[in-house]
């Protein structure tokens, strides 16, 4: 229980000091102890953040909303689909895709990321929405867990039932199979969206225009300028607090999900 | 992993399965495939393409560039150079510290979190758990606060018990960063242990506790073993993870100069990118790849068959 | 800049000029605006990245344009040199410069007795006693993430690093000179008569002027406005002095500056040439850059600007542009930048924090430069050899 304790202590602790910087005027930072309130001043410190720049913290925050959102949205679709093939259809080279797609899972992304680029530019792609959000729908992780839920939530009877009526495979899917497999493919969104909402490497390799990054990106920004910029400094940590904490909130409440898709990612 | 996917789905031939027409199967895989292949396999084979090209140049100072073939010149390049040795050696040596670490840390939450007399269960696990929300950048961020010596209050509590604490020094600051991943992805690694181990029936441990069995002895001997598949695939994890650091010390790098551009194999392979040498970094990022590929295969081989994987 | 820009377009409804910041990390960004295929007509590039980006094709060649090619005379010569890369072609029209001087706080001289230093030896003595009265007291400090500034120091003392001749570089980075500066400045660092764990212009490096820990600052004039706009209260306390000479001939050094150059892939040569020429030689532009961006000009029109030759009420009314202006013509208009420039700059940084960390030496970051320059070259196919 201690230990317990202990540790929970480490897990908060540094969104605690998060919460209580993000209340402080900036001169506060250094003269006043970290774990403890001073001046609260939060909303001016929120007011700042949005306003800085021409408001380039609500680009950067939509920006990576739209990362997130779209590229988990698309990326469960197409995973869903391929994952779903790959569980209930039997076709040739089957077992030799789903290894290809299994191996991709161990390529590291950030290997990807510089050919990425260089092909990107010779595409004229470079600089451009797409250039972050092409290679984020792809998650062969995702193909791997819709297959494994897919095989477990679809039972055969219902399909071949769909088959007899005269249904078309892809009607199937979505009338049937999808609601299915609703929790599952929560679960696969979450997934995404996390690994997409907490890219950097990628955005930081294809992106010089500010009006692009997402939050990550726009936050490391200007945490290099802090040496110089003081005043940056609060705008950082109100930034990260404003970044961090509805995305908890989000997690939290749908952690359901991720136990069902940690429990299929590991033990089937 | 393959292994461990085809026991899954595989290898059952149900009657339900269907055989549709081959277009039909092709507007289920190919959303997937097209740019599967487009954003993964074409980057891989670009990437090793590249690696075997040497630029050259027409007319002198300021001549044209060009790349032509070069046989193995840029791996022998990468391989002699002593900061791509430095770098590896460095996450070697974090990997071996930090994910046992990690990894240990994890484990012993999830069996207490298992255990019946613990309160508060779901409090822990979602505090265990909630750093998994934070983007690794963020996190260093927030860390990078708590390491300065200017701002941090952990450094002012221990200059309290008479410390000076110096997080960003030349020998600290890697362990520095090692502690922020572990701060990201303990929880994340402890969830994944405790879903199996909530998957384990509990009859299996009756028999063990009518035969006196304590609860440490029922941890070890029949808890862990089961779960040794998600130890496993966590291990695998986290050894891509660590081989692909990259925005941990990179944050960091911004407040200590004790963090080189060339810190770790991803730091050196974009460093060397940005002066210009692509074929360079793409050999560095194929080496990179093939080490992690051997490192995660070799370690699910070598433990399949201890854990009969 | 986009003050004066607007200035232009006010001025002239033909040519329309739109400008853009981009991110801060120049060392960092992968790839430029080139590679993307949405390169603009004009890009501010520093001297040293000139090479460095020319290798890549990244420029065009102005000198088609007539007013280019007769806007030589304009420039302080080593600008145009390093611009034209010592030929006949216009790669870039030089903006501003640095070079550099001594920024001494005149209160802490005289309060311990010392009279301002003319050589670095005087200087080191100076370092000498200011930290033996004083434990807390430095007399600057060595930023070891600053390649820039230093590259500033190996200027001065003559240390050419790089020479084109015969078709192939011949690379010295780590020459007799260079190593004079190195060793210097790592006896300091050891006897810890230098801090070494301020960043340059950084937050915690005015707060250590500020507790009066600092005494002088060795600086270019483009920062004149620093400790002005940083520290107003040491109003009155500060100098503009000469930089110490290596043994006693005036000499001096540029840190920082840059072109303004013409990119490939444009579509408007001969109005950004008009547009170019303006920003960087027409007064009245000259001005406003130097009034609102503390530039100091390149070109030498620039250096007769009626509040460069004034007393500036921060400095005790000294004219201190006086001392730049002196410093400027003392700059050894033969340095040569070399072909992969940043990646031996990223080098050298690695290596000076190594060396401030204890580990190793300025000397050994010097090495490591030198063998970076050479393998660097050789990754791009740039004919190379080591020594003279």
């Amino acid at each position: 229980m201690a230990i317990m304790f202990v540790l929970a202590i480490y897990f908060l602790l540094p969104i605690y000091f998060l919460f209580v910087a993000a209340t402080k005027p900036q001169g506060d930072l250094v003269s006043t102890f970290g774990l403890a309130f001073s001046h609260f001043r939060l909303f001016e410190n929120l007011g700042d953040l949005f306003g800085r720049s021409n408001g380039i913290f609500v680009q950067w925050a939509l920006n990576s909303v739209i990362y997130a959102v779209l590229g988990a949205g698309v990326g469960t679709l197409i995973s869903a689909l391929c994952g779903y093939a790959l569980a209930k259809f039997r076709f040739r080279g089957r077992e030799f895709l789903f290894s290809v797609i299994l191996g991709g899972v161990l390529v590291p992304t950030t290997a990807l990321a510089l050919p990425l680029f260089l092909l990107f530019s010779a595409a004229g792609l470079v600089n451009t929405y797409l250039a972050v959000f092409l290679p984020s729908i792809v998650s062969p992780f995702g193909v791997y867990l819709a297959r494994i839920f897919a095989s477990a939530a679809v039972p055969d009877e219902i399909l071949e039932s769909a088959r007899l009526d005269g249904a078309g495979e892809l009607r199937t899917f979505f009338s049937v199979s999808v609601r299915l497999m609703t929790p599952s493919l929560v679960t696969i969104f979450l997934f995404q969206f996390v690994a997409i909402w907490n890219n950097f490497f990628l955005p930081m390799v294809m992106l010089q225009k500010e009006s692009l990054f997402p939050i990550t990106l726009g936050l490391y920004e200007w945490n290099g300028q802090t040496v110089h910029i003081p005043d940056l400094q609060e705008s950082v940590i109100t930034g990260a607090l404003v970044s961090v904490v509805p995305v908890i909130i989000v997690f939290v409440l749908l952690q359901r999900f991720w136990r069902s898709g940690l429990a299929a990612g590991s033990v089937k | 992993m393959t292994d461990l996917a085809v026991t899954a789905a595989g290898g059952r031939r149900r009657r339900g399965v269907g055989r549709p027409r081959a277009v039909t199967i092709l507007a289920f895989v190919l959303p997937f495939i097209l740019p599967f292949v487009l954003f993964y396999l074409v980057p891989v084979a670009y990437a090793v393409w590249q690696s075997f090209l040497v630029v050259r140049r027409t007319g002198g100072e300021y001549g044209t560039l060009y790349t032509t073939f070069g046989g193995f010149t840029q791996y022998a390049q990468a391989l002699q150079n002593s900061e791509f040795w430095g770098s590896i050696g460095r996450i070697a040596l974090f990997g071996i510290v930090q994910v046992p670490v990690m990894l240990f840390l994890a484990l012993a939450m999830a069996l207490l979190l298992d255990a019946p007399m613990l309160k508060l269960k779901s409090f822990f696990r979602i505090a265990a758990f909630m750093p998994y929300a934070v983007p690794g950048v963020i996190a260093a961020i927030m860390w990078a606060f708590l390491y300065s010596p200017q701002l941090s209050p952990v450094v002012e509590l221990f200059k309290g018990i008479g410390l000076q604490p110096d997080f960003l020094g030349p020998g600290a600051v890697l362990w520095s960063a090692a502690n922020v991943s572990t701060w990201l992805w303990t929880g994340y690694n402890m969830l994944i242990m405790f879903s199996a181990l909530q998957a384990i029936p509990p009859d299996l441990y009756e028999a063990a506790r009518l035969d006196g069995a304590s609860d440490w002895a029922i941890a070890w001997r029949i808890k862990v073993p089961i779960i040794a598949p998600s130890i496993v695939l966590t291990t695998v994890f986290s050894i891509i993870g660590t081989l692909q650091l990259y925005a941990e010390p990179a944050v960091l790098r911004q407040i200590s100069s004790n963090i080189s551009s060339t810190f770790t194999p991803n730091m050196l392979a974009y460093a060397v990118a940005s002066g210009n040498n692509y074929q360079q970094a793409a050999a560095i990022s194929v080496l990179l790849a093939v080490i992690t590929f051997v490192l995660s295969v070799g370690f699910m081989r070598l433990t399949s068959r201890r854990v009969g994987l | 800049m986009d003050q004066v820009v607007a200035l232009w377009n006010k001025e002239n409804p033909n040519i329309q000029v739109q400008t853009k910041n981009i991110a801060n990390d120049q060392y960092g960004a992968i790839g430029n605006a080139l590679k993307a295929g949405t390169a603009p007509d004009l890009a501010q590039v520093g001297y040293d990245e000139l090479p460095d980006q020319r290798t890549q094709g990244a420029f065009v060649d102005a000198s088609a344009c007539a007013d280019a090619v007769a806007a030589k005379s304009k420039f302080v010569p080593w600008t145009w040199a390093q611009s034209s890369f010592g030929g006949t072609g216009v790669f870039a029209i030089p903006q501003d410069t640095g070079p550099m001087a001594l920024y001494v706080r005149s209160d802490i001289f005289s309060q311990h007795g010392l009279s301002i230093p003319k050589t670095w030896d005087e200087y080191a003595d100076d370092a000498q006693k200011l930290h033996a009265a004083d434990p807390n007291l430095t007399i600057t400090f060595f930023d070891p993430n600053n390649a820039e500034w230093f590259n500033g120091l190996l200027w001065q003392a003559k240390a050419k690093m790089y020479d084109y001749s015969g078709d192939t570089w011949h690379v010295t980075v780590n020459s007799a000179q260079s190593k004079q500066v190195a060793d210097y400045w790592q006896k300091l660092i050891s006897a810890k008569l230098v801090r070494t764990d301020l960043a340059n212009t950084s937050t915690p490096m005015y707060a250590a002027y500020e507790k009066n820990q600092i005494a002088t600052y060795v600086g270019a004039a483009w920062g004149y406005g620093n400790f002005r706009d940083n520290l107003p209260d040491q109003a009155g306390k500060w100098t503009v002095v000469p930089m110490p000479t290596w043994n006693g001939s005036a000499a001096s050094g540029d840190w920082g500056g840059s072109t303004v150059a013409f990119m490939k892939g444009g579509q408007h040569l001969y109005e950004a040439v008009k547009f170019n020429l303006w920003l960087n030689s027409d007064p009245e532009a000259l001005a406003l850059s130097n009034k609102v961006g503390g530039l100091y000009p390149a070109a030498t029109a620039g250096l007769q600007l009626p509040q460069l030759s004034q007393g500036v009420p921060y400095y005790n009314n000294q004219k201190i542009f006086d001392v730049f202006a002196d410093s400027s013509k003392q700059v050894d208009t033969s340095f040569t930048w070399g072909p992969t420039q940043k990646a031996v700059n990223v080098a050298l940084q690695d290596a000076m924090a190594k060396a401030t960390a204890g580990n190793g030496t300025l000397t050994d970051a010097l090495a490591t430069a030198q063998s970076t320059a050479l393998s660097s070259m050789k990754a791009q196919a740039i004919p190379a050899v080591a020594g003279n």
